[in-house]
């Protein structure tokens, strides 16, 4: 019994040194569940699948447009652009608001371009041939955009590197430290509680 | 002045262009324009090169900069009615986080991640493009550059996400000075007027102050000195400004703190004071009192409550138990993706109505027992710009609606379920802001309406008339309340000032003359937050009921006011003495600081106080997490 006791003790003393980082010697070691660090690396792994996801859809959605252009440009006869004078990927006609002008479209490709702008919803008809153009805004390429964008700053700011502590942790702290001392913050009471006379 | 929200519309940047006009982007990908008079989105357009991260206008505002998704810069101008496509800059791959302008408008800085390049505006071409990276073995981490600066001299500043603020000369392309301020992102700079100061937000909610200081006295060479670490949040600081007397950050904590630079302040004065906002200054809360219910206004639903009640009596400082339990009868869900702007329920407790930007809706409740079922009011007139504020009158027979150009709209509700637009009241001589303010008269006589321009107008409901205006005063009304007896017009201002005004003889009340005279106490003009709302007690006419953001006060009219040299929160003091020498001590502000955070206070028909607390750890455990922060001792 007593050999079993020492080696209990023994193995507390690395296994701190190894939680604390090396510049806070002078501090407790850091105490770190195992279950809270599961998930949090669970998080992060699933953030980071989610953006690499969305980055491949939205590669694919891009492919998907240019393919979906090309065909279309080439089942319709030229006759159609005077009737028509745009295209799906060229720019819209002034609307209340002035938009980007043509150059916009040369650099970047029709498809690209033509997924985050808008284009009015025109439509031909009569003796060429029914077709209705439409807004490409409403097929959600706008969306995966902003998707992206926001899954960038999520990434930047809550990631791995950012060394984010759950809520509990951090105002728990502050509860202990105020003048008036009060429960952790997991533990305060949220329901609508006992009402009891006080003495 | 709020402008509300949209589901959709993200605000990553914000910029004044010439003639004052405000102009937003965002992750949405559009430019808009608000417009301040009626405060809502005026217009909007599309950017082109995906979501819009950052945006600068010239130093004539008449130019936009925007920083896109795609790596695109572009150059928009700033026209009569919106904004017009001008060019693109170069584009090159990384998406464009930050910009800013030299002062000359000559070139931009745009920040990009693990780089920043200075373009030059005339032939819209890279000249110079600089890697920002962090060169440490272990780290494979890019380097985001989350803001930019470009200071007169040709210097770019620029702050990381390694926690660096770096001075560069660009020209040279070479790094002048290097700053690790903290072990997190920094994510926002600014830079005084005079650019001898700058102020940066970080993750961990820590600000600092550089300053370009001398490096030996008397010394001719500058160099820039992180002089001040604050801590006022406990969330990212995303947005910093600096002004010619203070250093302001918001935070993700919901926090806008003011700190006044101390060598700017002549005067140890209410300027000196470091002010912190947490909550609007603006009605959230309703109340029905007759029907003992509460409305709460979140963005983008309502809730309804009816408080708990009790029949039992006790002494001060005791908590009783309740007989009925507080019930959450109703939530109403906003259609679409507006936030709401306004909301209010009838004191009868059985119409509700809100506005957003851009329609306004009214509901009919039904109470059976105790249940409650409610019908949207189905031809409710479509008014042509949003309601900023919404009352009904005490009999719950008319609504008014507070509407742009100084208009004031009274509509008059029909049982069971309906209503019809009876007048349009409008100030005599035109109005180009919206009003913000309303009271109605308890009697249903008068109605009060304040507008964008600070001046109140009285209207005459009986024949719909104006009836006057109150003087004018320099400073923005932050409520006011006519008293039911005596129909008092009580104002509060924003800089803390009482008006008592007597709406039949159109003139101040001798006792708001005497408050003039006697001046309010010290205490009471330096508190932090402005009186949201004003209340009247039926059972004594010489109360006032007031609350700010950190107290509710009866004022009691028929007690002597307070000078300077006695203690403004006495109530304490008063209890432990004996009835004697209370008599002596007693004055008009009986002030409570008990419940805090205060969203509303009001009195309910009876001897009843209601109270809305909203801590804040309630708000900041739903916030997006904190950065870890170590402290000696845990």
């Amino acid at each position: 019994a007593p050999r079993r006791k020492v080696a209990a003790a023994g193995e507390r003393g690395p296994s701190s040194t190894l939680l604390s980082p090396a510049s806070s010697e002078d501090e407790a070691p850091e105490e770190l569940s195992f279950g809270v660090a599961k998930e949090a690396a669970e998080t992060e792994r699933k953030l980071v699948g989610e953006a690499a996801r969305r980055h491949r859809e939205l590669l694919k959605e891009k492919r998907r447009q240019r393919q979906e252009l090309f065909a279309e440009q080439k089942v319709r006869p030229s006759p159609f652009e005077s009737r028509r004078p745009r295209r799906a990927g060229s720019p819209p006609p002034p609307l209340t608001a002035l938009s980007p002008a043509e150059a916009e479209a040369a650099p970047r490709g029709r498809a690209a371009g033509a997924g985050r702008r808008a284009t009015a919803e025109v439509r031909g008809g009569g003796s060429k041939g029914n077709y209705t153009a439409v807004r490409l805004k409403d097929q959600s390429l706008t969306g995966l955009h902003q998707h992206l964008a926001k899954d960038f700053l999520n990434t930047q700011l809550y990631g791995p590197a950012a060394n984010r502590v759950q809520a509990n942790n951090f105002f728990s702290l502050e509860n202990k430290k105020n003048p008036v001392t009060k429960a952790a913050v997991q533990f305060v009471d949220k329901s609508w509680g006992e009402y009891k006379k006080s003495k | 002045q709020v402008i509300p929200g949209h589901e959709s519309r993200s605000v990553e940047a914000l910029c004044w262009g010439a003639g004052g006009r405000l102009f937003g982007a965002g992750l949405s990908g559009e430019i808009t324009e608000y417009d301040l008079g009626q405060l809502r989105a005026s217009c909007s357009l599309d950017g082109g090169g995906g979501p819009i991260w950052s945006m600068a206008a010239n130093s004539s505002g008449t130019q936009l900069a925007i920083g896109c998704e795609d790596g695109s810069v572009k150059l928009f101008q700033v026209v009569p009615g919106g904004i017009q496509f001008e060019r693109n800059l170069d584009r090159r791959k990384g998406r464009v986080l930050c910009l800013s302008w030299h002062p000359s408008d000559t070139h931009i800085a745009a920040g990009s991640i693990d780089a920043f390049r200075v373009l030059d505006v005339c032939s819209g071409q890279t000249l110079q493009r600089i890697m920002v990276s962090y060169q440490v073995q272990k780290v494979k981490r890019e380097c985001v550059v989350w803001s930019i600066a470009f200071l007169s001299c040709g210097t770019v500043v620029t702050s990381d996400s390694f926690g660096r603020v770096q001075f560069w000369d660009w020209e040279r392309g070479t790094l002048v000075e290097s700053h690790t301020v903290s072990t997190s992102a920094v994510l926002s700079l600014a830079v005084s007027e005079k650019e001898d100061s700058i102020v940066v937000g970080t993750s961990t909610g820590a600000t600092y102050q550089f300053q370009l200081l001398p490096v030996k006295m008397g010394s001719l060479e500058k160099r820039w000195v992180r002089t001040k670490p604050f801590q006022h949040h406990t969330h990212d600081v995303r947005a910093v400004a600096h002004s010619s007397t203070a250093l302001i950050s918001g935070g993700l904590d919901a926090q806008l703190v003011i700190r006044p630079l101390m060598e700017k302040i002549q005067k140890k004065s209410y300027d000196a004071a470091l002010r912190k906002f947490t909550f609007p200054h603006r009605r959230l809360v309703s109340c029905a009192r007759k029907a003992h219910l509460l409305l709460f206004q979140f963005s983008q639903h309502l809730e309804l409550w009816r408080l708990g009640s009790t029949d039992e009596t006790g002494k001060d400082g005791e908590v009783l138990p309740l007989r009925r339990m507080p019930e959450h009868l109703l939530q109403l869900k906003s259609k679409g993706p507006e936030h709401i702007y306004c909301s209010c329920v009838s004191p009868c407790g059985g119409w509700v109505a809100y506005s957003t930007a851009s329609r306004f809706h009214l509901y009919r409740l039904q109470y059976e027992g105790d249940g409650i079922s409610i019908k949207k009011v189905p031809k409710a007139p479509k008014l042509l710009s949003p309601a900023y504020q919404l009352q009904f009158s005490s009999d719950s027979s008319s609504l008014f609606v507070a509407s742009a150009r100084g208009s004031v709209h009274v509509l008059q509700l029909l049982e069971p379920g309906g209503c019809r637009h009876l007048h349009t009241l409008r100030p005599p001589s035109g109005c180009s802001e919206a009003v913000y303010l309303l009271a109605p008269s308890a009697d249903g006589h008068w109605l009060a309406a304040v507008s964008g321009d600070w001046v109140i107008h009285i209207y005459n409901l009986k024949c719909f008339k104006h009836h006057c205006t109150v003087p004018t005063y320099d400073c923005a009304v932050s409520a006011l309340a006519i008293h039911p007896d005596t129909n008092n017009l009580v104002i509060a201002y924003s800089d803390q000032q009482l008006f008592e005004f007597s709406i039949p003889e159109k003139q101040y009340t001798a006792w708001s003359r005497t408050v003039q005279n006697c001046g309010l106490h010290k205490g009471w003009l330096e508190r932090d937050s402005p009186i949201t709302h004003i209340t009247f007690n039926p059972k004594n006419p010489s109360h006032i009921l007031l609350h700010d953001t950190y107290m509710f006060c009866v004022l009691d009219k028929s007690l002597p006011l307070p000078d300077d040299s006695a203690l403004l929160l006495n109530q304490s003091t008063l209890k432990q003495l004996p009835e004697s020498a209370r008599q002596r001590q007693l004055h008009a502000f009986k002030i409570c600081k008990k419940f805090q955070p205060l969203l509303f206070a009001d009195l309910l028909d009876g001897n009843c106080l209601v109270v809305v607390e909203r801590p804040i750890m309630d708000i900041k455990i739903q916030l997006p997490l904190p950065v870890q922060r170590k402290k000696f001792g845990t």
